[in-house]
């Protein structure tokens, strides 16, 4: 019992000599990982989806080349981002579709993040068909007629209904809160990534079959497999507040970009070039095309990028 | 048997072999629910064991026993499994913690020390040996030897070299640096008595030390311990289940039985003058003649045999004086300080190896002429 | 017939068991009779009915609310786990600056040197080929990464299972109130243990070194217990006997003689660490499980591929490095041990200089390399060729598509519609009938729990996919166990093969089924069978090999076939083995089908994925505890009635 109190006592008082007796407040810490060797380290969150790797890719080049700083990159979802981002274990978020519970906790209540400004993308998530069966069934994008075409898109996975094929968890979705308000004949499927869902997309259009997924622009997949978007009930401001209640179509999103705070201000010439990154669908798309369809590194693919487009890039750094 | 226990502080005594190293009285150890009330319970210590665990769910593995241990003997007590005597010797220096009665060492009330008494008690005074030797696989033989003086506190370079004068008397010269693993188990037993050496205890005392090992390696170890009792003399308390070895290293001993001792006394007593029909059948297949001494079977000498024949020592083995008579081929005198006391002739020979020879009674031979 | 029907006293034992099963049944029976017909009239049968489920996640979504909002200014965060995770930060990144001072050279020289002096010169020669290998896939980094939250994770583990195990060691009191809490803390998959720490931490290292500790602190604890509990008692007893103290007899008996025990702990302790560690990318660990994350994210088989070698590297390095310390244990010591250390470290201390001295301490670019493309190449052709439309034997999407079909469709949609109340009997009967009425009562409630939550039906999916790949895993493993137990041949055929399976991560095994069957339950369900095998094939064999010799020989003389004497004597005699096959293949099976949900696997496991994505607490930590019931359902349905010691992991 003795030996036990003692280590118990040793391990507590080690505890407050390593780490001063005073408060600690974790939100302030930075990645063990950062800064190390005295290199200056921009740490950079990658969204699963290639356009966010588009960014990052391109990002991390002109950092690593042409400022000499070291980047770390850290896969994390949008919505644990903006944690990280406030706690400064990760710099800065370059695409995030728009999280306004998020933006109104971290950037308005608590000042930890701070606007980085717009991407200069719009993004917009729908619902979409091939082209080849739009074309075929021209009234399949009105969603009212979605129900009579469910026996088309039936799967093994959705049984007796028709699939809605989702992609990855992390994404901004409503689609099952739309099925059932809209009251349609449809399960929604997770493809789990959206590695998975473009794998299907690809096989089910090798073949030309129906299929309904839901998808986003900008998506260098478009051009591989032409898709047409499915009207649903128009977008009003505020019609998604409650995302039980939603029953309308996904809003055209500005894409922002978010930096921690500190770094904000304190970030020097990567902060300031990061809030100046701004590029456009077809630039995004370029990149996200060499990566994703060419099998080229992110590396390489911001690298003949960034050697086409100095123009461009060299605006961010002026 | 008949001695008081010394109550008093042994300070002013001096340590002649009047005064007993162990000293015990009313030893009892119950194990299980409630034990003390057993002992002092005189209607529950009349039950028999099977009556016992019947009644009150405990178990008696000694039960009220009484002996001294005196400076310099081996005092053997021996008994089958399960009769107690294992508990005994733990009871002892208070490994096992006893439910009644006394035990003095040196006079001094054993049951009452504290701990650290107890603890100067086990370092310096007794030390023991045990059956599958105890010794920590992960030390070397010279730090095992070592290790009694290194829980005393001792500095390593003095409790290396005091392990390894030890060492060199249990004859294990080099081989130090072994682990216990690698040596055979007489060797390894070697290492346990050279442990308990180590610390120069008052007593040593032995939990069946042998009992693991092969009957030629046991033969070489009982000799070894023979010998240390000569060249030291130290006091030995030695368990056993062997009756051979009882006999061999035993000055005096205590048979146990379902936790009580049922004989005590020398071995020429217990194979001589059995106590009862379960000491008669446990001592029946003992070669008498060795064990048994002249001065059991001679008889009065007649006038005319003074002054003819072989001569004997009072104390010699009856298998001896066979073998002086046989060369003779006439009785032998038995002779003590240079007086003839008796007579011994090939017929109270052949008496006392068959057995039928009717042997005094206990008592008549005086417990000084038995050390 | 008649005078075996006349004479009771001759019933066997196995026919006592069964009286005593039917028994059980009967009153289970007897109890069902009463109780169905009512949940049937007040809650009609079907799914689990929604008037017995509870709404967690309002309550959990304010907790983590809470928490979010008040993580830097409440004196709880403030002056505990502020400091907890400044700690671990600090550590963390000691350890890392540490290892990037030494160079890459340095690190290997390190490595290397520790392995020599430990385990020889043969896994010295592996241990610096692994580091190389690390360097040169291109993941220097990463690889540092982990190592670094591994070396402080795997410290904490040891110091706080050690500490627990010495308490649990010493005190009866203690021991039993730990042991059952370890022995449960074993069964349960990695990825629920994510969840806790991410709702007090946030994502990120801090979180990620507190999940890894606390999945690997347990065996420690429990090794370290049993290792002073089995000390040698007359060793003991000749320790007191010569007047030791307490504390002597803990410091210079006690602890020594049980260190067989915590070296195995520590192998252990340094094996699930690793498991953990790489899992723990999930929630912010960075380093080598985050690339294999990322890689999965986008189906790059490649650069996951790149990343998981370099971990399986670590894992078998770190394993055959402290198993041989365990064994050098007893061994005669070296004379001059002392001596090789200085070498050694001298050694370590010329390369990381030199390394520092020549700028080289990166890894050099120009010696990475790009395996990613070659592999992916290598995936494209094979999803071209082998992937379906193969003639006669069908692609491999082929077969995960059939399997999905006909075998996992039918399973889930067959459990979702049987009435909820006959699930719980089912699991009722289950778990009696194997072990105790205690064992049976645990599971039926870690069911109901799961009922209670509201996740009854992705729960009996995920259920679904872990009966169907313990199917498999039984059928595959237990054929392989009886020809291995047969053949030595075979059996040391398989042998290192099986250590090797053993000792990899979990997350591995997701890179190459989805390779090969792409995305869904199908690649779930077979990186779960993968994984799973090892174990249940060993315990087979053990258990046929440890069937009393002289049976066998008895059962051989009169004339058995071989046939006859492993259907009559071992496999009966090998019971329990088989049984504990079954525990251990479920136990091992649910872990990795939860992380399938990070490769499409769908129901518990992507709904934790999904909270942790979406900030979804609730529903990921709902998810979370449902899948803690169902390893607790699971684990004690197949409980034989004692405990068995150790895990096979």
């Amino acid at each position: 019992m003795r030996i036990r109190t003692t280590a118990a006592v040793a391990a507590m008082s080690s505890l407050a000599l390593l780490t001063g007796c005073g408060a600690a407040d974790m939100t302030k810490q930075a990645s063990p990982f950062a800064n190390a060797q005295g290199s200056r380290t921009v740490t950079l969150s990658v969204q699963s989806w290639v356009g966010a790797q588009s960014n990052v890719a391109v990002a991390q080049y002109i950092l690593e080349h042409e400022l000499g700083y070291r980047v770390d990159t850290v896969q994390v979802d949008e919505v644990p981002a903006w944690d990280a981002l406030s706690q400064g274990r990760v710099d800065a978020l370059l695409e995030d579709w728009g999280h306004p519970e998020q933006e109104q906790r971290y950037v308005k209540d608590k000042k930890t993040i701070a606007p980085g400004g717009e991407l200069g993308v719009t993004g917009h998530i729908g619902w979409f068909v091939p082209t080849y069966f739009a074309e075929k069934h021209p009234d399949v994008t009105d969603w009212k007629n979605l129900d009579k075409y469910a026996d088309q898109f039936r799967t093994p996975e959705s049984g007796s209904k028709g699939q809605l094929m989702d992609g990855s968890p992390s994404y901004v979705t409503n689609d099952k809160a739309l099925v059932k308000n809209l009251k349609l004949d449809y399960q929604v499927v997770f493809a789990g990534s959206e590695a998975a869902q473009i794998t299907q997309m690809k096989q089910f259009a090798k073949e030309k079959k129906p299929f309904l997924t839901y998808w986003y622009t900008p998506q260098w997949l478009f051009e591989k497999v032409p898709m047409t978007e499915v009207k649903l009930p128009p977008y009003k401001e505020g019609c998604d507040a409650d995302p039980e209640k939603v029953a309308c179509a996904y809003p055209h999103t500005p894409l922002q970009k978010y930096l921690n705070a500190d770094f904000a201000e304190k970030g020097g010439k990567a902060a300031a070039f990061l809030k100046k990154f701004k590029w456009t669908t077809e630039d995004q798309n370029e990149v996200s095309l060499m990566i994703a369809d060419k099998k080229m590194t992110p590396e390489d693919a911001a690298k003949k990028w960034v050697d086409s487009h100095k123009s461009t890039w060299k605006k961010w750094l002026s | 048997m008949t001695e008081i226990p010394t109550l008093e502080p042994p300070t002013e005594q001096t340590m002649d072999s009047s005064t007993p190293v162990f000293s015990v009285e009313g030893l009892w150890k119950v194990f299980g629910p409630k034990a003390e009330r057993v002992p002092a319970d005189p209607e529950l210590t009349a039950l028999d064991p099977a009556e016992l665990r019947a009644r009150t769910g405990c178990t008696a593995a000694v039960r009220d026993v009484g002996f001294d241990v005196r400076k310099g003997e081996v005092f053997v007590v021996m008994g089958l499994s399960g009769s107690g005597k294992s508990t005994l010797v733990r009871c002892l220096t208070r490994l096992i913690e006893p439910t009644a009665g006394t035990i003095a060492i040196d006079g001094e009330d054993v049951r009452a020390m504290d701990r650290s008494r107890l603890r100067e008690l086990r370092r310096h005074r007794a030390a023991m040996v045990f059956q599958h030797f105890g010794l920590l696989p992960h030390r070397t033989v010279i730090d095992n030897v070592a290790y009694g003086l290194e829980i005393q506190g001792m500095g390593k370079a003095e409790r290396r070299e005091r392990a390894a004068e030890v060492v060199a008397k249990v004859g294990l010269d080099g081989m130090e640096h072994r682990r216990p693993g690698q040596l055979s188990g007489g060797q390894q037993q070697r290492v346990g008595l050279a442990r308990a050496l180590a610390v120069d205890p008052e007593v040593l005392l032995f939990d069946e030390p042998f009992s693991a090992l092969d009957p030629m390696i046991r033969r070489d170890m009982q000799e070894e311990v023979v010998r240390l009792h000569h060249e030291e003399g130290r006091t030995m308390v030695f368990i056993t289940h062997d009756l051979q070895e009882a006999l061999k290293l035993g000055d005096r001993i205590a048979l146990m039985r379902g936790g009580r001792i049922v004989q005590l006394g020398t071995p020429e007593e217990i194979v001589g003058s059995p106590a009862d029909d379960y000491v008669r059948e446990f001592v029946r297949d003992v070669p008498r003649e060795q064990v048994l001494t002249v001065r059991t079977a001679m008889r009065r000498p007649s006038a005319d045999q003074d002054g003819s024949g072989p001569a004997v020592r009072p104390d010699a083995t009856v298998s001896e004086a066979i073998e002086a008579v046989a060369r003779a081929g006439a009785p032998a005198r038995v002779m003590d300080k240079g007086r003839c006391v008796g007579v011994v002739d090939s017929d109270t020979l052949l008496g006392v190896v068959a057995g039928t020879e009717q042997t005094a009674p206990p008592g008549t031979v005086q417990p000084e002429e038995a050390v | 017939m008649a005078t075996i029907t006349a004479s009771p006293p001759r019933v066997g034992l196995p026919a006592l068991l069964k009286h005593r099963a039917v028994h059980k049944l009967l009153l289970l029976a007897l109890a069902a009779a009463i109780l169905v017909p009512l949940a049937n009239a007040r809650w009609a049968s079907g799914t689990w009915p929604s008037a017995l489920t509870v709404d967690f996640s309002e309550p959990l979504a304010k907790a983590s609310d809470w928490i979010i909002d008040n993580r830097d200014s409440h004196p709880l965060f403030l002056y505990f786990f502020g400091h907890v995770s400044n700690v671990v930060v600090i550590a963390v990144r000691a350890v890392y600056l540490t290892l990037l001072a030494i160079g890459w050279a340095g690190v290997t020289a390190l490595g290397a040197l520790v392995a020599w002096r430990v385990a020889g010169v043969r896994l010295a020669l592996g241990t610096a080929a692994a580091f190389l290998a690390c360097g040169l896939l291109g993941m220097w980094v990463p690889t540092m990464q982990t190592l670094a939250l591994m070396v402080a994770a795997v410290l904490a583990s040891v110091v706080v299972g050690a500490l627990l195990g010495l308490a649990a060691g010493l005190s009866d009191r203690m021991d039993r109130l730990l042991r059952p809490v370890l022995d449960t803390m074993q069964v349960l998959p990695a990825f629920a243990y994510l969840l806790p720490v991410v709702l007090v931490f946030g994502i990120g290292v801090p979180a990620a070194v507190l999940a890894t500790v606390i999945y690997a602190a347990p065996p420690m604890a429990r090794l370290t217990s049993l290792g002073l509990r089995g000390a040698d008692k007359e060793v003991l007893e000749a320790v007191e006997s010569l007047g030791s103290t307490a504390r002597q007899r803990l410091l210079t008996a006690r602890i020594p003689l049980a260190r067989k025990e915590l070296l195995l702990g520590l192998n252990q302790t340094i094996m699930m660490a690793l498991s953990m560690a790489v899992i723990a990318a999930v929630i912010g660990a960075g380093g080598l499980g985050d690339r294999v994350y990322q890689a999965l994210a986008s189906v790059d088989v490649g650069a996951a591929l790149a990343a998981g070698i370099p971990i399986v590297l670590l894992a078998v390095v770190l394993d055959r490095v402290t198993c041989a310390a365990g064994e050098k244990i007893g061994a005669e010591p070296e004379p001059h041990g002392g001596r090789g250390w200085l070498i050694a470290l001298a050694g370590v201390v010329a390369v990381a200089v030199a390394g520092r001295l020549a700028g080289r301490l990166d890894w050099p670019d120009s010696w990475v390399v790009a395996i990613a493309e070659p592999v992916n190449r290598a995936v494209d052709w094979m999803t071209a060729h082998l992937y379906s439309g193969v003639p006669v034997i069908g692609g491999t999407a082929d077969w995960a598509g059939h399997f999905t079909t006909w075998v996992l469709d039918p399973m889930r949609d067959g459990l979702q519609a049987l009435p909820w109340w006959s699930v719980l009997l089912i699991v009722a009967a289950l778990a009696w009938v194997i072990g105790t009425w205690r064992t049976a009562l645990t599971a039926v409630l870690a069911m109901a729990a799961i009922g209670v939550l509201g996740v009854w039906k992705p729960s009996l999916d995920t259920l679904s996919q872990v009966l169907a790949a313990v199917a498999v895993t039984l059928v595959v493993g237990f054929a392989t166990g009886v020809a291995a137990a047969r053949s030595d041949r075979l059996e040391r055929a398989l042998r290192p093969v099986l250590d090797v399976f053993q000792t990899m991560p979990q997350f591995v095994y997701l890179i190459p089924v989805v390779a090969l069957f792409g995305v869904g339950r199908a690649p779930a369900v077979a990186a779960a069978i993968v994984y799973a095998l090892p174990a249940v094939v060993r315990i087979t064999t053990q258990g046929l090999r440890q069937v009393d010799p002289a049976a066998m020989e008895a059962s051989g003389s009169l004339g058995a076939t071989s046939w006859q004497q492993l259907r009559q004597v071992q496999l009966p005699l090998a019971r329990r083995a088989l049984l504990l096959a079954v525990n251990q293949g479920l136990v091992l099976v649910l872990a990795v089908v939860v992380i399938g949900g990070l490769v499409g696997g769908g129901a518990l496991g992507y709904d934790v994925v999904f909270g942790l994505a979406q900030g979804d607490l609730a529903t990921g930590l709902v998810a979370g505890a449902a899948i803690v019931c169902l390893g607790l359902m699971l684990d004690r349905v197949t409980q034989p009635t004692e405990r068995r010691a150790k895990k096979g992991a």
